[in-house]
Formats: C-alpha cells, structure tokens, sequence
C-alpha cells in the first residue's frame, strides 16, 4: 500500500504548506488503477464468518443427527409422552424429565417475575438517577455469579432453610421448590435489566403528556408507561423462562433428580429431574453410541429447541417494541415467520390483555389466585379445609380491590411506591445473603497454602493450585480460540454482509445458539471432541467447547458495538481516499473497541464460571502435578467446588474457598468489563 | 449554454449523468461543467436528488447497495467512472464535508493526521506541519493550538465542522464538495464557515449543496437548481437568481414551494 501510494507521491502533501514541495498535482491523472486493498481483508473477514456459521451449524445439525437412532428405537412420540424414564431398563419416556424442567421453570418464574418486573419499575420510574445509577450495576453482578456457586449456595444454605420451614412436607432435603427458587433468583438479571430497558425506552414526551392531564406517576406509570413497554418486559419475562430452562448445575445440586412426575403434580415438595439434569448425570455412563447414548442426545435436542424457539420469540418481541417506539429501523433482523407469529401475538393477544375490562380482571386474577391457593394450602391441611381457606383468601382479595375505589390516587401512589421498594430491598437482601455467606465463610478458608497448594484428603485438605492454573488455562485458550473468528464474523456481518438470505440466516443461527444451554454444548463437546476426535479428557476439547458456547455472544456484542458507530464516520475516511478497511481498522475498530472489549471480558467471565461444558471434556477431580500440555486433562475451580459438594462430605471449608476464589476471579472480571465500559463511554458519545 | 475552455477552465465535467437505487431513477440526465476555483451551489426541495448528485462527484454513492451509474463525470477530462479509474485515488483527489460535523472519535490532531497517514506520510515534523497548515486554512488554528490532544468531541458543533474542513484539507485534494455543511450549525458559525468557502475557493474548486437560498446567493459563483432528480437551470448565480429563465426556478426563488 505504501509503496503504490509513493508513486503517486504523498510527498506533495501541502502545496502551499510552509516550505513542502508541491508539484503540480491538479493535472495528476485518477487512472491509476491498484490492486483493490479491500480485497484480502474482505476475503479473510469472510471466511471466518463462514466458519463461524459452519460450526454453528453443525453442532445443530451433530445433535440433530445423533438422536435419530434413539427417535427410531422407541419413535418420537412414544419418547415424548413415555412416562417412565429407565434407561438400565430399557424404557425411554422423557415425559417426567419435560414435566420436571416444566415445572421447575413455572416456579421459578413465580419467584423471578413480581421481584424482577417490581425491581424494574423501581428502577426506571421511582428511584433517583443517583439510586439507580448504583442498584443497577449492584443487580447486574447476580448475573455474573457462576452456577455452580448459586448450586452450592442452594445446597448448604437453601435446602436446609428449607427443611427446617416444612419439615413435615419435605422428604429429603431436595426439591422442585428449591429448584425454583434457585433458579428464579438466577433469572432475576435478565429480567430486571431487559425489562428496565424496555421500560426506559419509553419516550419521556408520554409520561409528560400523561402528568400534563393531572395523573399522578403511578397512574402514568401503570396506565401509559407499562402498556406502551409490555412487550418488551414479556420479552424479558420469556428470555428468564429461556435461562432458567436452560440452566443445568444449580437445578442438580437441589432438585433432586428422581425422574418422577411429581404426585400430585402440583406437590412443591417432591424432587424433580430436569432434561439438562439428565444428560449431565447420565452422560458419564452410558455406552459410547448406545441407545442409550443416542436417547440423551435426543434429550438435549429437545431442549435445544424448546430454548430457541423462547429465544428467537422474546428477541422478536423485545425488538418489535423498539420498532414501535421508533427506536430501530425495521426488519434488520426479523424473519418473515417470526413476524407473522409476532403479528399474532402481538395485535391480537397482547391488545385484548389490555382491553379486557376491570370486572374481567378481577375475575380471572381472583380465580386464578383461588386455584393456586388452594393447591398450595392443600399440600400442608385437607383438602376440604385447603379449599376453604383459599376461598376465604380470594373473598379478602376481592373485597380490597373493590375497597381501591374508596382511595385516593395519590394515596395508591405512595402504597404501590412502597411495595415496589420492598420488592428491590428483598432483592437486595437476597443479593447480599448469597455473597455474605460465602465471603463470611470462604474467606477464613483462604491462604497462601490454599492458593498455591496441591489438594489432599480427595480435596478435604491442602488447596486449589491446580484448580486455579487450569481454569486461567482454560480463559487463555478459549479465547485464544473464540476472539478471531467472533470478531471477524461480528465485523463482516457489521460492516460487509449485504442484508440477504445469508446475512438473514447467518443472524438467526447466531441468535438461536446464542442462550443454547451450556449443557448442549457440553455433550458435543464430549462425543464430537473427547470421543470422535480422540482428543481425550483434554485442556483444548474443553476450550474448543467453551470457544463454541461464547462464540454467538462474541458475533452479536462486536457486530452491535460495530454498528453503533456511526457510519458518517465510515464516510469521512473514504472520502479521504482510504480503503474500506483502512475506515473500519483505524476509524471504526477503535471507536468500537470499549464495547467490543466489554462483550469479550463478560463471554469470557462466564466461560470461566461454567461447569456443564468441562465436566466431560477437559476437567478431571484430581491432579498430582501443574502440567501444561494441550491433551492433559485438568481441574478447574467450577468443577472442582461441584465435586467436593456433591461427592466428598467433610470438605466444607475448602468448597467454600474453592466458591470465594472462583466468585473473585468471575467477578473481578466483570468489574473489569465495567470500568472498560465506562472507560471507554466517556470519549465516545454520538 | 455557456461557453468552456474546458482544457483551463473546468474542474469537473458531468454529462448525461443518469443513477437509480435499484429501480428507482434518482437522477436523469444531469449535465454541468464545475469551474476551476469557483463555488458551484446545488440547491433544489428536498428530495430533489441534490445530494445524490453531490455524492456522484467522488463515488461516494458506490457505498450504497444497488447504485448503479451510467453517463460521464470527468475529472480533468477523464471519466471518474471509468473501468481504469481508482475509486480511492478519485476521493483522494475530491475530497467532502459532510452534514453534520462527523469527526473521528480521537484527538484533534489525529483527526488531521489521519489522512495523510493513510497515504503513507510518517515523517513526524512533516505531520505536524499539515496540522498546523489545514487548521489555518480552516480559520481553526488559533482556537485549537493549545489543545491539539484534546478529543474532537469535546470542541462546539461550528469548530468540530472547521475541523472536518481541516481534516478534508490536509490530504490536499483539489475539489471541495460540501453537502450541506452549515445545515446543523448556529448563525455565526454558518457565517465562519461560508467566509471559510469563500477562502478556499482561492485555491480550491467547491462544490455546496445548500438548502439556504440566501446561502447560495451570497457565496456560489454558480447555481443549479435541482429538481424531481433532473437539473432544472444552470447558470452564473446572479442570473439564477434575478433572471431566472425556468418557472420551476422562479417560483422555487419566489417560495411558491420548497
């Protein structure tokens, strides 16, 4: 490039500059024609957008195929509906692993949507800039605890609350409720910071024009606000329902995992097994390309796509409301059937929520609390006196509704804004109750002969060296693996996809694996890697594993942060004579970086804090020695803190080291991924 | 129409210039010569293809999916469309200012050195000396030289479009073409800024889209006027705007519309 540009002589930059040379460059001709210096970065950035797509593909199309064999055998119908699932028998029904992640994902959005739709509101109408400007980033860390410390945390801290609360309900200390409780907390940041998006979004000019008429807040809030942002708060709701399906440590480490439907199927108290539970317990015995073997495969297709299909809906509705309120251009990433199933949704069902008048909806919540009462109530007294006691509770509600109408708005604004306070100081609670803990118990654990020791005892004594070095091995080649080709894809679909059936179906793969269960890729990992490669139980299966989980989220943070850039600026350079890729490198890459870096630092935090992906590919209980070779296998601290709370009694203190260490790195991660973020937004503003 | 010398006098030539975005025509047989140091003013409704036509000058609609171009734009006197012609070698020659002030997110003497950077010019003191030189000639320097390391954000919209100047300078093109540039800026800085054409025009051939008739008739030494995507009249501004020979021009002049 230099060389050529010579030739034309940028040594007559300044013709009338002080003291440069200016040959007469007017009469200069522009017919000159180079080699186009946009091609080779075209052509590479290309290519790893094809693979990128190939590798997406194929682990859908590597599971699909395995689970034929399985869908032949016992027919998929007779797998769906089968009500027993004994594989050591030879029955194949998953309908009690589907009741049971069913189940455990309607509890937990029991839990997740009044504290997290609450928290929201609280967020973006109620609290002050300052307030928010703190619980925001406070509620985002949630998110970044790994699940194998939410799973611990259930284990010795959840279940026993539990048992000592319903003793006589409880048979052992595991259950579905606990599960749900579990997970509705881990689901508690998608929905608070989706639905405080889609909230704020809201143009301030409708909450003006509503006070402009006298409403109160609480009535803009609930009568303007909400209506206009429902959509995207449901599509909140629906994305916490997606991570909560898709969730596999915690739920094992509280549930229980009977393959039972639980009797009667309402009975919070009875211990459930979940799909993902099922090919994490089952994966380590079954008989490499059985019938088995194939049936689990068939499991995580089923979860597969149960978790696309709620992804690709809530992204449709999230982005449907932005369009509405003018925030994006339409159809950049909607897909024709998806539109028209949102149409559906949307016009029809979601509009008739909100015309159905008063009376109705006092009717149906009466009714609907009436039957959840009762359900709950007779689990603990007889059913006659359960039956009674809900109809007294549903007579009580009614009656206070009915007693709204005597009080005053403002005086139901200052009754709702309390509520919704008390809704995010218990999130807060419960936020400091799961780190307290294990601060205040994991930090006494920690020393330099914990840190830089080799365990002992089966991990009861001695420390976690090994543990840490191989999870920091892990960081280092999952991204060394996952950053090329989840930039360069992120920046080809940015700044070069034409928008065509490609670039459409490039975006919907990459959305649709972007939230695939971890515990998916953990089984592809383990046949596709460790088995039909011949990789082994090995640093680099498990790093190729995780380099596949956080490749969506690497594409789609790069290619936003990309694209926020605004392409005037794109334009300035070449209108100054630079190659397309002269604008993107030198302009646009480092106007994007802040938002590129922070995308990386967070994929990668949650890399470290997974357990699913390595338990069968890379990770191992024990190591005698440091080694780094690529085809060893190695501990890591997730698994490590999984194993001595599921396997090794007596080895308190060192799991709760184990957890300290293993939130410290995943968390100092994220507060790295912050500061960029801040960092980088106060130069950067368009 | 009028008489060329065209081997002096002309700067750009367009003839029989025609451009669709995909199916739709944008513009239709625009002919018009861009005189050598004077200020040529496109003005036109909204709409009418003005910028399309500006952003023809220096192939910057070549970003855009499904353009597609067919007639000349010479450049002494060859075809900027041309299957021999560099499209980088053309925008280097032919530089522009945009709308609004869009300066890179970086220092300001970054944004400066930007270009010549890219054209391979490493040498530190002759970087420093194109700074200096283009914010000079856009009337900047003295504002700025105390602070060539603060960010471009940080200077008022009038100054962060001075500096776009600058910035489109200090690659020395030849050919200025301004689409617009005091649409998103106060009274006073629109002022610098068209003393500021005035200035290059010296130097510089230039090319402005305006939406601000009173704009194009205090600095254009030439007026077109656009409209529907064709090009309406053309001529020495004064005679566009006193004698008007099309009613199309008159009434648009007059502001029966806009």
């Amino acid at each position: 490039m230099a060389s050529s540009d010579m030739a034309f002589g940028f040594e007559e930059v300044g013709k009338t500059g002080a003291g440069l040379e200016t040959p007469d460059v007017k009469g200069r001709s522009i017919n000159s024609r180079r080699f186009n210096p946009d091609t080779i970065p075209k052509l590479v950035l290309t290519a790893t957008a094809l693979s990128a797509v190939v590798i997406v593909f194929f682990i859908i199309v590597y599971i699909a195929g395995l689970s034929l064999p399985a869908f032949r055998e016992v027919g998929v119908w007779e797998f769906v509906t089968g009500d027993r699932w004994q594989p050591s028998h030879g029955y194949y029904g998953a309908l009690p692993l589907i009741t049971g992640t069913v189940l455990v994902t309607a509890g937990s959005i029991m839990f997740a949507v009044p504290l997290g739709v609450g928290s929201a509101i609280y967020l973006s109408e109620i609290a002050s800039e300052r307030v928010r400007n703190i619980l925001k980033p406070v509620c985002e860390v949630f998110a970044g605890i790994p699940s194998v410390v939410y799973g611990f945390f259930g284990m010795i801290v959840l279940c026993p609350i539990l048992l000592g609360l319903f003793p006589d309900q409880l048979k052992y200390s595991t259950s579905w409720l606990a599960g749900s409780i579990l997970l509705g907390i881990m689901a508690l940041p998608t929905v608070i910071s989706v639905s405080e998006d889609a909230i704020r979004a809201v143009p301030v000019s409708y909450r003006r024009a509503s006070l402009a008429m006298g409403a109160t807040g609480w009535e803009t809030t609930t009568k303007v606000v909400l209506p206009a942002a429902s959509s995207g708060v449901i599509a909140a709701v629906i994305l916490g329902i997606g991570r909560a399906m898709g969730e596999t440590m915690a739920v094992i480490m509280v549930s229980g995992n009977s393959p039972i439907i639980p009797e009667p199927l309402f009975n919070i108290f009875s211990n459930i097994r979940t799909l993902t539970a099922t090919v994490a317990l089952e994966m380590p015995e079954v008989v490499y390309n059985g019938i088995h073997y194939s049936s689990l495969f068939a499991v995580a297709l089923l979860l597969l796509v149960s978790v696309i299909i709620v992804n690709l809906t809530a992204n449709a509705i999230g982005r449907r409301t932005r369009r509405r309120l003018g925030m994006v251009k339409a159809s950049k990433y909607s897909l024709d059937i998806k539109g028209r199933i949102l149409d559906r949704i949307d016009d029809k069902t979601l509009s008739e929520i909100h015309r159905v008048k008063p009376k109705v909806r006092t009717i149906l919540s009466a009714a609907l609390l009436f039957a959840l009462s009762s359900m709950m109530l007779s689990l603990f007294v007889s059913v006659n006196m359960a039956l009674l006691l809900a109809g007294a509770l549903t007579a009580g509600f009614v009656l206070v509704t009915r007693a709204l109408r005597y009080v005053s708005s403002t005086e139901k604004q200052t009754a709702a804004h309390t509520s919704l306070k008390v809704l995010m100081i218990l999130v807060l609670i419960l936020l400091a109750v799961i780190i307290g803990d294990i601060l205040v118990k994991g930090l006494p654990a920690i020393s330099t002969d914990f840190i830089f020791g080799m365990p002992s005892n089966s991990g009861r004594e001695g420390g976690i060296w090994p543990a840490i070095t191989g999870t920091l091995e892990l960081i280092a080649l999952t991204a060394a693996i996952a950053l090329p080709m989840g930039v360069g894809a992120g920046v080809y679909l940015s700044q070069y996809a034409r928008e065509n059936k490609f670039t459409r179906t490039v975006r919907n793969a990459v959305d649709a694996l972007n939230g695939t269960p971890s515990i998916v890729f953990g089984l592809f990992g383990m046949s596709a890697l460790v088995m039909a490669l011949g990789w082994g139980y090995s640093v680099i299966a498990g790093s190729v594993t995780l380099a596949f989980m956080i490749l969506p989220v690497i594409i789609k943070t790069t290619e936003q942060a990309v694209s926020a850039v605004p392409r005037s600026l794109i334009e300035a350079s070449m209108a100054m004579g630079s190659s397309k890729w002269q604008a993107i490198y030198k302009v646009v890459l480092p106007a994007a970086l802040g938002g590129v870096i922070t995308g990386i630092i967070l994929s990668l935090g949650r890399a470290a804090g997974e357990t699913a992906p390595i338990m069968f590919t890379a990770a191992v209980a024990f190591k005698s020695q440091v080694s780094f070779s690529l085809f060893e296998p190695i501990m890591a601290l997730p698994y490590h803190l999984y194993f001595l709370a599921s396997e090794v009694t007596g080895s308190t203190a060192n799991q709760y080291g184990t957890a300290v260490v293993l939130l410290g790195i995943v968390l100092s991660m994220f507060l790295v991924a912050s500061l960029v973020r801040h960092h980088y937004s106060k130069n950067t503003k368009w | 129409m009028i008489a060329l010398n065209e081997n002096t006098d002309l700067a750009m030539n367009v003839k029989n210039l025609n451009l669709w975005y995909g199916k739709n025509q944008a513009l239709f047989d625009v002919s018009m010569p861009i005189r050598r140091n004077k200020i040529t003013a496109l003005i036109g409704p909204s709409g009418c293809g003005k910028s399309t036509l500006i952003r023809a000058f220096n192939r910057m609609n070549d970003l855009v999916d499904g353009c597609r171009v067919e007639g000349l734009v010479e450049y002494n006197g060859q075809n900027i469309y041309g299957p021999e012609a560099d499209v980088l070698e053309v925008r280097t020659r032919i530089g522009m200012i945009f709308q609004s002030p869009n300066p890179f997110p970086m220092t300001i003497r970054d944004n400066i050195t930007y270009g010549p950077k890219i054209h391979g010019i490493k040498d530190q003191k002759k970087l420093d000396k194109i700074v200096e030189e283009s914010l000079r000639k856009a009337a900047l320097w003295d504002e700025v030289k105390d602070r060539l390391n603060t960010y471009a954000m940080k200077l008022s919209g009038g100054q962060q479009q001075r500096l776009c100047i600058a910035r489109a300078l200090s690659i020395n093109p030849d050919v200025l073409l301004m689409d617009e540039p005091t649409s998103a800026l106060d009274p006073l800085a629109t002022k610098k800024i068209e003393e500021l054409a005035v200035q290059l025009a010296e130097e510089y051939t230039v090319v402005i889209v305006t939406h601000n008739m009173q704009q194009a008739q205090r600095i254009a030494d030439y007026t077109a006027f656009m409209y529907l995507g064709e090009l309406a009249e053309f001529g020495e501004t004064e005679q566009i705007f006193n004698d008007p020979k099309n009613e199309l021009t008159k009434n648009y002049i007059h502001g029966v519309f806009s």
